[in-house]
């Protein structure tokens, strides 16, 4: 069963004619070509698919397409700084945050969504923020660096 | 997964009419969290979803000192977080929604999927159940009012009826102080190992309005009575604590499953109850004298 | 070589490709697209052990979207695997749930899912056999006959008289030891994606660890040459041993491609990943040891059983690092190591980070703690007083070069007396609304224990020659604007190889780090390497690629020197220019005299190669001894923790970390390595344990299998060591898996401090230690 639906992502809006079972997730990989949003559990315990959908992070793997008909989505493709990176991404570089790199999108837009929310946020506060995104290779520290440094507030 | 129709009424009626009509194959959806969860791991097929969040009505958290806290069954986990509402008169349900899964599925997640999925381990539920809250259900016969915790029937039943759905939680003004108590392996992510909450109020010394509920330790979130029954009226003593607790422990019946053992479910009741009573028995104290 | 000091060595350069995945712009296997590209499932066993009577395809292959359906029918009668046991789709006997019994090829995943269901399998279910202990008994149906026994190899390993040594002992200690199972838990799934070229040449778009082996495994799985295979490596989203083998996955893949005609991938669920990819082998262990009263080591008897499931991997050699920790950490004269790897019909299992070494470094560490305390003596002191020194060779035949043993346990113990509260981060620091809830629910401090345990590792730091080859090539190419091309033959997961490797290379030729580009991700590019395992490519490729700069920089200096009209000895290559030493304003630009070199009748370009392969030699196959490694990392770790006496609940407040890692390149890559190794630690101590049923695995989703969160972490306090090995590039040695080897010892030592329980099951739940402390509740008071 199909249904078309409008959707605005990282500014640019579409309309789509879409199978009613298709994810978010399903949708801006497989419809709209955006691989930097991750597909890793498919059951909203990892975060490698967060995206902002109208402002507020999701999992995007636990969302139905056509339940976002209508929506502002933003994904880690739409963050740009001019030309360069946006300054939780360039934390992140600089601190030594990512390793194979597959949490990152989603781990930036979580924490893109928190600093939107919180300008100076605290240690627990960014922990809490984060603890749905997954990484098995850097044991957070040098995540939540980044985030603090993001936020101005690097120790 | 199967094919569905998906349909989004944009009001309350229109979410009754078509729940009438699509009959038993439809389903509804709120957060979807857990409900896609279990479609894509094919433990469920619905032929429709009938999405409730464009139903105005289920919307909003509001309070009146008469009626106190209604908590729309659409409001979600994040709203419920960081409802101002929420804050000020039940504070333990603010914290309850603030540990519950991540910031990513809390800004999915609704209050009313919380409790309609009925898993026994539903955080809300045990705190929801010791502040004493009503469940509004709303069906094509109108509306009628149930305790929460006869809202549970057993592990994902609950007693709506055909055709009824979950409209908003009624939590009325209480003096008390609650307190839910999650234990889990992790700070989030989590589901309840055992979830406990308790409510009371010390007057004069004596405790009053006591009430306990358990999660996460029988087929549904359950009421400790034989526990709340010896402390009503009582003057909290250690003794009298650790009793209560052991009762809380008896009353349960946990099962062993991945994530606990039914011994250390059973134990975690007794731990969590006392720790419970001990801070809210403490805390009323100081309460009281100022 | 240059007399000055190094600039990028020791520099916290941040990750060449960090850019890329910050924007979501790298390219995983999972974002592989080609023209026409298919998508395959696969049928599992719906029994643990059974024989396959009848695979009926007629209904899938009929369904719309389906473009075919392969059976054991479709690949060829080969055997591939460490243990030559295992075959793409079983044809006759299934031998455990996750064994591939046929696969689909269609226009989506969703399509091929559903193709799936309607395929019919006959089964005859033969008993199946879910314990080492029932596999060797007597009578026990084989899962391999041809094979005459369950049991697929026995180390046993010797030194010195461990029976003399039992008698030379003053104290005798003895306990039994129960490891779980552990998912390496890649964030990004296996897939893989297969194409076959018109002229019949198979690319494979593969996450693998070990891209030249599994080139040669692939071809003799497929029956081809292995000329006509090329792997192409994507960014790849975790990996921890994970792909340090050939799986049925792989050839799966080529079979479909071929059989479809166009290019298929091959990508797993969550939960398949959790079941058909391997897991750490489960082991049960019993350790003996002893000491002199003085606190001299005496001697060390383990016996260990190790289930390995349905078929060998490279996971089967992991009882020779078990062997390593066993016989090598600390000077112990007498030493006997026994284990058994046996066939089950339990899940798969295969080699992951630290291969062996987490769990031996558990149970010899906690035995360690245990004699510490029996002869009476700090634990810290204990093990300063045995442990390995420099320029030694240990009786296991292993030549200590660098040693920072010492060093490592003395910084970590000088931090044992600060403060917990200030890096107890995480849980539990409560605001009314506190962002993490409490674990301990508020519970009164008398109902609290504290307590600290140390624990050490030695892991090897100079590769490991456990192929005939612990070999590494690389090519070091400078063209004629001065930019510097490394490809090398080591992979890059995440680790940070490719920008320590460029480091090396800008620092070698004189060049900055913005000069150097990498390629590492493609057979048909790059030369061999045995693949990345074992903390060992830093040290390997790192020498191989610091051999083929300097190569390409004589080649430079050959050309600058008639130039600048001096000897070549008397050139230093510093700031992208070539300059006499002892007269640096007389300089040439590094391109000029490239492009003198190229642009002339006989000229030259500027290529140097380098291979290295280290002088070590593979175990005899009798005794097991012998260097296996060209360098030795060593480390040390002090966990505190707090214990919840009625719950159980153990939190960790502080972990500090000291490695010796020779020279650290880039430290911030150092440092990642260890805090991220250490998360693994954490999680393989508290949390992690994939629980398998009856050769099933009951948690195979995050929700289940718990790995430590932002919020569960406490800060890693880390400590670089540096001891200037003399065969590693620059001095560096790898680091890779002691982040996490030492970490569960540390935690169950920490936990008898605070609470006098010795817990020998991992991971120590609330549940086990509740129950443990309910046979033995300590006094009460602090």
């Amino acid at each position: 069963m199909k249904q078309v639906i409008h959707l605005t992502v990282n500014g640019d809006s579409h309309e789509l004619y879409l199978d009613t079972r298709r994810t978010l997730l399903d949708v801006l990989r497989n419809e709209l070509g955006l691989m930097g949003t991750h597909r890793s559990c498919d059951a909203g315990d990892c975060g490698a698919c967060t995206v902002l959908l109208n402002d507020l992070p999701v999992t995007s793997c636990l969302v139905l397409a056509v339940a976002c008909d209508g929506a502002q989505v933003l994904t880690v493709e739409g963050l740009r700084c001019g030309d360069g990176l946006h300054p939780v991404q360039q934390a992140l570089v600089e601190t030594g945050g990512i390793q194979c790199g597959f949490c990152t999108p989603g781990m930036v837009m979580s924490a893109v969504a928190l600093l939107g929310e919180k300008r100076r946020p605290s240690e627990a506060e960014i922990r809490a923020a984060l603890a749905g995104n997954l990484c098995r290779c850097t044991g957070y520290g040098k995540i939540i660096q980044a985030v603090q440094r993001a936020a101005g507030e690097a120790t | 997964m199967q094919p569905f129709e998906y349909h989004s009424p944009r009001s309350l009626p229109e979410a009754l009419r078509l729940l009438q009509e699509l009959g038993d194959g439809a389903r509804l959806i709120a957060g979807g969290t857990d409900l896609l969860l279990r479609m894509k791991q094919g433990q469920l097929a619905p032929r429709a979803l009938i999405d409730l969040r464009r139903a105005a009505e289920l919307h909003g958290i509001s309070f009146s000192p008469e009626e106190g806290l209604r908590i729309g069954a659409a409001v979600t986990l994040r709203e419920l977080q960081r409802s101002p509402l929420v804050r000020d008169h039940c504070p333990c349900l603010c914290e309850t929604a603030s540990w519950m899964a991540s910031e990513q599925v809390r800004s999915l997640a609704t209050v009313g999927g919380n409790l309609c999925n009925a898993s026994p381990a539903a955080d809300l539920a045990p705190p929801l159940m010791v502040l004493d809250a009503q469940a509004v259900l709303v069906g094509p016969q109108g509306e009628r009012r149930l305790p929460v915790e006869a809202f549970f029937l057993g592990p994902g039943q609950t007693a709506l009826d055909r055709g009824e759905l979950l409209k908003e939680v009624l939590v009325p003004p209480t003096p008390g102080n609650a307190l839910y108590l999650k234990h889990a392996p992790r700070a989030f992510m989590d589901i309840a190992v055992v979830g406990v909450a308790v409510h009371l109020r010390m007057e004069r010394g004596l405790a009053r309005a006591v009430r306990i509920a358990l999660g996460a330790v029988g087929p549904t979130p359950l009421r400790a009575g034989p526990s709340e029954a010896l402390l009503e009226g009582s003057a909290p003593t250690a003794s009298l604590l650790e009793e209560a607790a052991d009762l809380a422990a008896r009353a349960c019946s946990p099962i062993d499953d991945l994530r606990g053992s039914a011994w250390y479910r059973r134990r975690m009741v007794r731990v969590l109850t006392r720790r419970a009573l001990d801070r809210l028995c403490a805390a009323s104290l100081v309460g009281e004298g100022t | 070589m240059s007399q000055e000091q190094p600039t990028l060595i020791g520099a916290r350069v941040p990750k060449l490709d960090a850019p890329l995945k910050a924007t979501g712009s790298a390219t995983y296997g999972h974002d592989v697209r080609l023209p026409g590209m298919l998508h395959g499932r696969i049928l599992y066993s719906e029994y643990p052990h059974a024989r396959v009577l009848r695979v009926d395809t007629a209904r899938a292959q009929a369904l719309p979207g389906v473009k075919c359906v392969l059976t054991a029918a479709d690949a060829p009668d080969t055997r591939f695997g460490y243990g030559r046991d295992n075959v793409p789709f079983k044809n006759q006997v299934v031998r455990s749930l996750r064994d591939e019994v046929a696969g689909v090829v269609a226009v989506d995943p969703e399509t091929a899912e559903e193709a799936l269901r309607l395929i019919e399998v006959e089964y005859e279910p033969l008993t199946p056999v879910f314990s080492p202990e029932e596999a060797l008994a007597e009578g026990t149906p084989l899962l391999h006959p041809d094979r005459g026994s369950n049991l697929f190899q026995t180390y046993h390993y010797e030194h010195g008289d461990p029976q003399a040594g039992e008698r030379e002992s003053d104290v005798l200690l003895e306990a039994e030891y129960q490891l779980p199972y552990v998912s390496h838990a890649c964030l990004e799934t296996s897939v893989v994606v297969a194409h076959f070229d018109p002229h019949g040449r198979l690319t494979l778009w593969s996450t693998t660890q070990i891209p030249f082996l599994l080139q040669r495994d692939l071809a003799e799985a497929l029956g081809m040459d292995g000329s006509q295979i090329r792997i192409i490596q994507t960014a790849i989203g975790g990996a921890f041993g994970r792909g340090l083998d050939i799986y049925p996955f792989e050839p799966i893949a080529a079979l479909m491609a071929r059989k479809a005609g166009r290019p298929v991938r091959l990508a797993f669920t969550r939960a398949e990943d959790s079941i058909a990819a391997p897991a750490r082998q489960p082991a049960r262990v019993r350790v003996r040891a002893g000491a002199r009263r003085d606190g001299r080591l005496t001697f060390r008897d383990v016996s260990a059983v190790l289930d390995i499931g349905p078929y060998v991997s490279w996971g089967a050699v992991t009882p020779l690092v078990m062997m390593e920790t066993t016989a090598s950490l600390y000077k112990v004269p007498h030493v006997r190591f026994h284990t058994d790897c046996v066939y089950t019909n339990n899940p798969v299992t295969g080699a992951m980070r630290g291969y062996g070494n987490p769990q031996s470094t558990f149970f010899i560490e906690t035995m360690m703690d245990r004699l510490a305390e029996a002869v009476g003596m700090d634990p810290v002191e204990f093990r300063l007083l045995n442990a390995n020194e420099p320029d030694t060779v240990t009786p296991q035949g292993l030549v200590i070069t660098s040693c920072g043993l010492k060093e490592c346990l003395q910084a970590v113990a000088a931090r044992a007396d600060r403060a917990a509260g200030e890096s107890a981060a995480g849980w539990g620091q409560g605001t009314p609304v506190s962002p993490a809830r409490d674990p301990f629910h508020g519970a009164p401090p008398s109902r609290r224990r504290r307590g600290i345990g140390f624990a050490a590792t030695l892991n090897v730091g100079g590769g490991a020659r456990i192929y005939r080859s612990d070999g590494c090539g690389a090519t070091v190419k400078v063209d004629d604007f001065g930019h510097v091309t490394l490809v090398t033959g080591a992979t890059e997961i995440g680790q940070g190889s490719e920008t320590v490797l460029a480091q090396i290379v800008a620092e070698t030729l004189g060049v900055s780090l913005d000069d150097v580009s990498v390629e590492n991700s493609d057979t048909d590019v790059k030369p061999w390497d045995v693949g990345v395992h074992a903390s060992r490519t830093t040290f390997i490729a790192g020498n191989a690629a610091c051999i083929a700069a300097r190569q390409a920089r004589d080649q430079i200096f050959e050309t600058a020197a008639e130039m600048l009209e001096v000897k070549p000895e008397e050139l230093i290559a510093r700031q992208g220019k070539v300059m006499v030493r002892d007269d640096p304003e007389r300089s040439i630009p590094i391109s000029k005299a490239v492009r003198r070199r190229h642009f002339r009748q006989g000229g030259r370009i500027v290529i140097g190669e380098g291979w290295y392969d280290p002088p070590t030699r593979l175990v005899d196959k009798a005794t097991y001894k012998g260097n296996i490694s060209a360098a030795y990392g060593f480390g040390a770790q002090m966990a505190e923790v707090e214990v919840d006496l009625d719950t159980g609940i153990v939190r960790v407040l502080r972990l500090v970390c000291a490695n010796d890692v020779g020279r650290a390149i880039n430290p911030m890559a150092v440092e990642g390595q260890i805090e991220g190794g250490a998360q693994m630690g954490l999680g393989y101590a508290l949390t992690e344990e994939l629980l398998v049923q009856e050769g099933r695995v009951l948690n195979p989703t995050f929700a289940d299998y718990r790995l430590f969160t932002a919020a569960d972490m406490p800060r890693i306090e880390t400590i670089i060591v540096e001891t200037d090995d003399p065969g590693g590039p620059f001095g560096a040695k790898g680091v890779g898996e002691m982040g996490g080897t030492p970490t569960a010892a540390a935690i169950a030592n920490a936990i008898y401090d605070a609470v006098g329980l010795r817990l020998t099951t991992l991971p120590m739940t609330p549940e086990r230690v509740l129950a443990a402390l309910d046979t033995h509740q300590p006094k009460d008071g602090e």
